[in-house]
């Protein structure tokens, strides 16, 4: 049986895997400070806070061998007409967003990104329920993606 | 996005033409009354949420400085007065060739240019107080998302009925030239009557009724949802409380989800009260209220996506709601009162009103589609499309009813076994498709499709379809919502489509 999300006849284009690097440095920071507050209070207060580090450590394990196939799950494939995005390993999605029903497009990149090199693109529509976002972009291909849709946008422009 | 060659630089100024109008000097009356009756009413919850005891205001008007609590009110009065009189001063409006501004604020100003063939719905709201009056304010829908429409208020009502049909001339592409276009139909004959003075006052597009909700229909309707049973439970628990127990008090520790369940009763009573559908060449009017009354007026072609519902205990009389989602209206307070077509109706009133919004549903049979959405389930014969019978493991009680249609114009989308529904959303309409499937869906083969429609009350999706389906329904649907947008309508409805 073939998927739902994979139609024919699209190639899909992958995200930056230093999108994982992106996702995981923070995720280690977040994690570390209960992993290192809970051995801490194992030695000095009681041995049942190497609970607390060892669940936090479960997490960040977890963390580590999902988020690099989240990452590898993350596709987009430009098509004549509109875009389409697919992401989620466990739950799937697969968005379509038309050109001409663009309303504007976001780039973002927060200091992390920056370091690494990435970039966001956001598509919005008149609806709020269309979650179409491509994260870790490389700048460059953010750049060309967000005029190419502008473009595009403008050029399939309809109304409401 | 600034594109090449936008218009902004080139042109001096546009604003230089136009002409600057004040809304009328009772506003800040009118304003003004809003802050003394929020101070009564936080006042009255305080002191219903003290009890009945010695403390709060109560005790307060009993007490020696009984006189602290109307200097207060006055107070409170002179502050709201004189702000609403302030900003009345600031509030200036203006009607352009395509745009309608307004300028307004005491502190942080604020200037508003809103394109007239951007213009979703036209509302004229009558708080209580303004109709005492004979004052009503004009409220114009731009998508622009929440907040984004502009209100002009208040006018006297003749005004601003004739703003209401300058804007949608207007809007409609009317006016763009000197020689109007000749009305299409029955209008043409009303038209024809007073050629000389369109420059002046646009002539209302004369509307035929189309149906009324009879008072009789609509309170039986609203004793007949789950609110009011649950409401006569809640009654019944606490008389048999208070009656076994021998504690009255408890009544007070109560009351306030009791008010709120009544107020929410009251209100849909009170918004939908005399609710009158009429079909003029503007579009779709309606007029409904008790206490604050309201005509929309929303045009062709706004309409993202139409849902009609059944709450279980209508069921034996065949009752549905009809319910829209308008790009301005969004979700407008939670309520969402102005986003009802019809409160309640017989079935064929409810697909009246749904040809209203699309005439023409691009099938043979439409009224067989129609039933078969509405009442219909996978064991009946049918254009729906349903769920596989394994959806029965995520879906036990609604799966039979989970199906989608298609016809030349519209998708319909079925769901809801107790609470029935219909979601139709035309082609042209559809903002971007999605299909999801999480682990339990996909190993039994199915997958959820959702259009994503503008903010409202409707959200049309169906939940369950067996995978290649929907990967089907998500194909084709595409071209087809491609297809129907290159073939819509102009956005100025009565203009030739160049």
């Amino acid at each position: 049986m073939t998927s739902p999300f994979d139609p024919a006849d699209v190639t899909w284009s992958r995200v930056s895997t230093r999108l994982t690097a992106a996702r995981l440095i923070p995720a280690t920071l977040t994690f570390a400070v209960p992993v290192l507050a809970g051995a801490v209070l194992a030695g000095t207060v009681s041995p049942w806070f190497w609970l607390l580090a060892g669940v936090a450590a479960a997490m960040l394990v977890w963390t580590a061998i999902v988020v690099p196939r989240q990452v590898r799950a993350i596709g987009y494939a430009e098509r004549e007409d509109d875009l389409l995005i697919r992401k989620g390993i466990l739950f799937r999605s697969l968005t379509v967003v038309p050109y001409g029903r663009m309303q504007y497009v976001d780039v973002e990149a927060g200091p992390l990104d920056r370091k690494l090199g990435l970039a966001k693109v956001q598509l919005h529509t008149a609806s709020v329920g269309t979650d179409a976002q491509i994260p870790g972009l490389p700048p460059q291909e953010a750049a060309r993606l967000r005029d190419r849709l502008a473009s595009r946008g403008e050029a399939r422009l309809a109304g409401l | 996005m600034n594109a090449p060659g936008t218009a902004s630089d080139v042109v001096p100024d546009r604003d230089a033409g136009l002409r600057w109008r004040r809304v009328h000097p009772v506003t800040p009356m009118v304003r003004g009354w809003a802050v003394v009756g929020g101070a009564i009413f936080i006042i009255g919850q305080q002191t219903l949420d003290g009890g009945p005891d010695d403390r709060g205001v109560v005790g307060l008007l009993t007490s020696p400085f009984w006189w602290t609590v109307p200097t207060g009110l006055l107070l409170i009065g002179l502050v709201g007065f004189g702000f609403a009189l302030l900003a009345w001063r600031m509030t200036t409006y203006a009607v352009g060739e395509e745009t309608v501004h307004l300028r307004r604020g005491v502190v942080f100003k604020q200037q508003r240019h809103a394109r007239l063939d951007r213009l979703q719905a036209v509302d004229v709201r009558q708080p209580l107080v303004a109709r005492l009056f004979g004052l009503s304010e004009l409220k114009l829908e731009v998508a622009g998302g929440s907040d984004s429409g502009i209100a002009i208020g208040y006018l006297r009502d003749a005004d601003a009925n004739e703003l209401r049909n300058e804007l949608l001339a207007r809007a409609a592409g009317l006016k763009s030239t000197v020689v109007a276009p000749a009305l299409p139909g029955p209008d043409a004959v009303a038209d024809a009557q007073a050629p000389q003075e369109r420059h002046l006052a646009a002539p209302e597009a004369p509307a035929q009724p189309v149906l009324e909700v009879p008072m009789g229909r609509l309170i039986a309707s609203l004793l007949r949802t789950s609110v009011t049973i649950f409401f006569v439970l809640f009654i019944a628990a606490l008389v048999a409380t208070v009656v076994v127990t021998g504690t009255p008090q408890i009544v007070f520790a109560v009351i306030a989800p009791f008010i709120g369940i009544g107020g929410y009763l009251f209100n849909r009573f009170s918004t939908e009260f005399a609710f009158r559908i009429a079909i003029s060449a503007d579009g779709i009017r309606l007029r409904h209220g008790l206490l604050e009354t309201r005509a929309q007026t929303i045009p062709p072609g706004r309409v993202q996506a139409v849902a009609i519902t059944q709450s279980l205990l209508w069921r034996s009389r065949d009752w549905w709601r009809v319910e829209v989602n308008v790009a301005g209206y969004g979700s407008d307070g939670g309520s969402g009162t102005t986003n009802v077509l019809l409160p309640v109706g017989t079935r064929d009133e409810a697909l009246t009103v749904l040809s209203l919004v699309l005439p023409d549903l691009g099938s043979d049979n439409p009224r067989a589609v129609l039933d078969a959405g509405l009442t219909g389930d996978s064991r009946t014969a049918g254009p729906f499309t349903g769920s596989p019978r394994n959806a029965v493991w995520v879906d036990p009680v609604g799966w039979r009813r989970q199906g989608y249609a298609v016809t030349g114009r519209a998708l319909l989308l079925r769901s809801g076994r107790l609470r029935r529904a219909l979601a139709v959303v035309p082609h042209e309409r559809t903002q971007s498709l999605g299909i999801a499937a999480g682990p339990v869906q996909r190993r039994l083969g199915v997958a959820s499709f959702e259009v994503h429609s503008t903010p409202g009350p409707v959200s049309p999706a169906v939940h369950h379809l067996a995978a290649a389906d929907a990967a089907e329904l998500l194909e084709e649907q595409s071209a087809r919502a491609r297809t129907a947008r290159a073939h819509a309508g102009p956005e100025r409805w009565m203009e030739d489509p160049r």
